[in-house]
């Protein structure tokens, strides 16, 4: 049980889902771009603060950009912990590309080499999965995670390494009562990837925009409630100042249909 | 008893580079070979780096701009230890006439930082060795050590590619080279691949032997192309003025190089 704490800040859909989900799990949220899917996932870390460290790991974003976010739905980030992953692996991972790109292109010069005489070892030992992994071993009680967005990291490690690092955070949120929220695109990865982060997962919400592209209507598609397939259910949702918000069925548009 | 005297005949014309070790130039008449490449190879504590460093601060003192490119030691520290010898002056280093290179951070900027390293990462760091080289305008270059270096190259193939590019570049522009190379205890062993000691013009071969329950420094010339020299073990002595040699007495039992 989750008690009160809200999953995604919807009214219609937490209890149906906090009632039946354990302390701790791991959700996968799926969602095109432009779908919402980010937002979403910021709702959820937004339902978290104010209880739990809630820690938003973003690969496209950068902190502000994650912070703004928010203010424009009228959410105040305070406590959010933003880790933006992009900008520690370009300092750590691409920017050293890119430098040895250019000194095997133009050649060292003794001053290149004597400017920084010492191997900088930290900027090598970068890895995606360690440091969540790291910040999680230093969790000590329930905790709200969101990976905005695992395909980002199938992008640049093995898919077993994915895997494993999915299976310890989830191992993780387990044992402390954590909630964790993995947003993925769908259709991209391999079979056997996808197929194997959505049977670990305890949750599963797809969510879809119109096609094409045409408003601020969306469909919210719980697909999967561990143990709980009657919670399953798709809804008709929309996106207004203060987020994604479900369509009541007196405001839904008769010439529309849901998925 | 049978002490042989430093000797040798070297052809006329062909500079030499002084070691400024007085017995060793005295077995190669003169030093070695300007522009040669030579292996000096040896286990553990025999004395390898030493020679080498000392080669450098000779050479520096003289007006030849010497470079140490080392693997496997930080500069700092060697510096450090260096400081410990008479011979060692630091202004040498202050006015850039001794520079000391870390090789770990030419494979960290090249991004040769590898488990292996290709065909172009070999050529890439001979093409840097050359340009600093000719940059500083170095006369005397030590590479501390060759084996380090080979461990990443793995390849033999790549080795001896390696080892002929980086003397044909060295050798154009008159740079005398000295290659450490580090093998185990073991008698008759010059190098790790064996591909080496073929490759190089000069082969000294630094080791440890046993005599009347000491143990003692040797040092021997293998080989020295437009040299002839002595193929005798000499007894070396580190001290703080530098390398001294002195005939070695037989009747030793070899252990080491």
């Amino acid at each position: 049980m989750t008690g009160a704490l809200p999953i995604f800040d919807l009214p219609e859909v937490d209890p149906k889902l906090s009632d039946v989900l354990p302390a701790g799990w791991l959700g996968l949220l799926r969602g095109t771009s432009g779908s919402g899917v980010s937002l979403l996932a910021k709702q959820f870390a937004h339902a978290g603060l104010g209880h739990d460290p809630v820690h938003y790991y973003s690969t496209y974003e950068r902190t502000d950009d994650v912070e703004r976010a928010f203010r424009d739905f009228g959410w105040t980030p305070n406590g959010l912990e933003v880790i933006n992953l992009s900008d520690e692996y370009y300092e750590r991972i691409l920017r050293r590309d890119l430098e040895v790109s250019r000194a095997r292109e133009t050649g060292l010069t003794y001053r290149d080499l004597s400017d920084h005489p010492t191997v900088p070892l930290r900027r090598r030992t970068y890895n995606l999965a360690n440091r969540i992994l790291a910040d999680l071993a230093a969790m000590r009680g329930s905790f709200r995670l969101v990976v905005d967005s695992l395909d980002f990291f199938l992008e640049v490690l093995d898919p077993s390494d994915v895997m494993m690092l999915a299976r310890q955070t989830r191992h993780h949120a387990q044992n402390l009562g954590g909630q964790v929220l993995l947003v993925i695109q769908p259709d991209i990865h391999e079979r056997r990837t996808s197929g194997l982060l959505e049977d670990m997962a305890d949750l599963v919400v797809d969510i879809h925009g119109a096609e094409p592209p045409r408003d601020d209507r969306r469909t919210l598609h719980v697909r999967k409630v561990r143990n709980h397939p009657e919670r399953t259910q798709a809804l008709a949702a929309r996106v207004t100042d203060h987020g994604l918000t479900l369509v009541s069925p007196s405001d839904r548009d008769p010439s529309r249909t849901e998925e | 008893m049978d002490a042989p005297a430093p000797e040798s005949v070297s052809p006329p014309g062909r500079e030499r580079c002084a070691t400024g070790i007085q017995g060793l130039d005295d077995i190669l008449g003169g030093g070695i070979p300007r522009g040669n490449m030579i292996l000096v190879s040896g286990s553990v504590g025999t004395g390898k780096t030493t020679l080498t460093l000392e080669f450098l601060v000779r050479g520096a003192e003289r007006g030849e701009r010497s470079l140490f490119l080392s693997v496997t030691e930080a500069s700092d520290k060697l510096i450090q230890n260096l400081s410990t010898f008479e011979f060692f002056r630091a202004d040498l280093v202050t006015s850039g006439a001794l520079v000391f290179v870390d090789v770990p951070v030419i494979y960290d900027r090249l991004g040769l930082d590898r488990e292996e390293m290709t065909a172009e990462d070999v050529d890439l760091l001979v093409l840097t060795i050359q340009g600093l080289v000719t940059e500083l305008g170095a006369k005397r270059v030590v590479l501390d050590s060759l084996t380090s270096v080979c461990y990443r190259i793995r390849k033999e193939e790549r080795i001896r590619d390696f080892m002929l590019k980086l003397s044909q570049a060295l050798s154009a522009v008159d740079c005398t080279t000295l290659l450490v190379s580090e093998v185990a205890q073991s008698p008759g062993r010059l190098s790790l691949y064996g591909v080496e000691e073929a490759i190089v013009d000069g082969v000294i071969l630094l080791g440890n032997t046993r005599r009347q329950g000491d143990i003692i420094r040797v040092l021997q010339v293998i080989k020295m192309r437009g040299t002839s020299h002595s193929r005798a073990q000499y007894v070396i002595e580190l001290t703080p003025i530098g390398m001294l040699m002195a005939p070695h007495l037989k009747g030793g039992h070899q252990e080491g190089g």
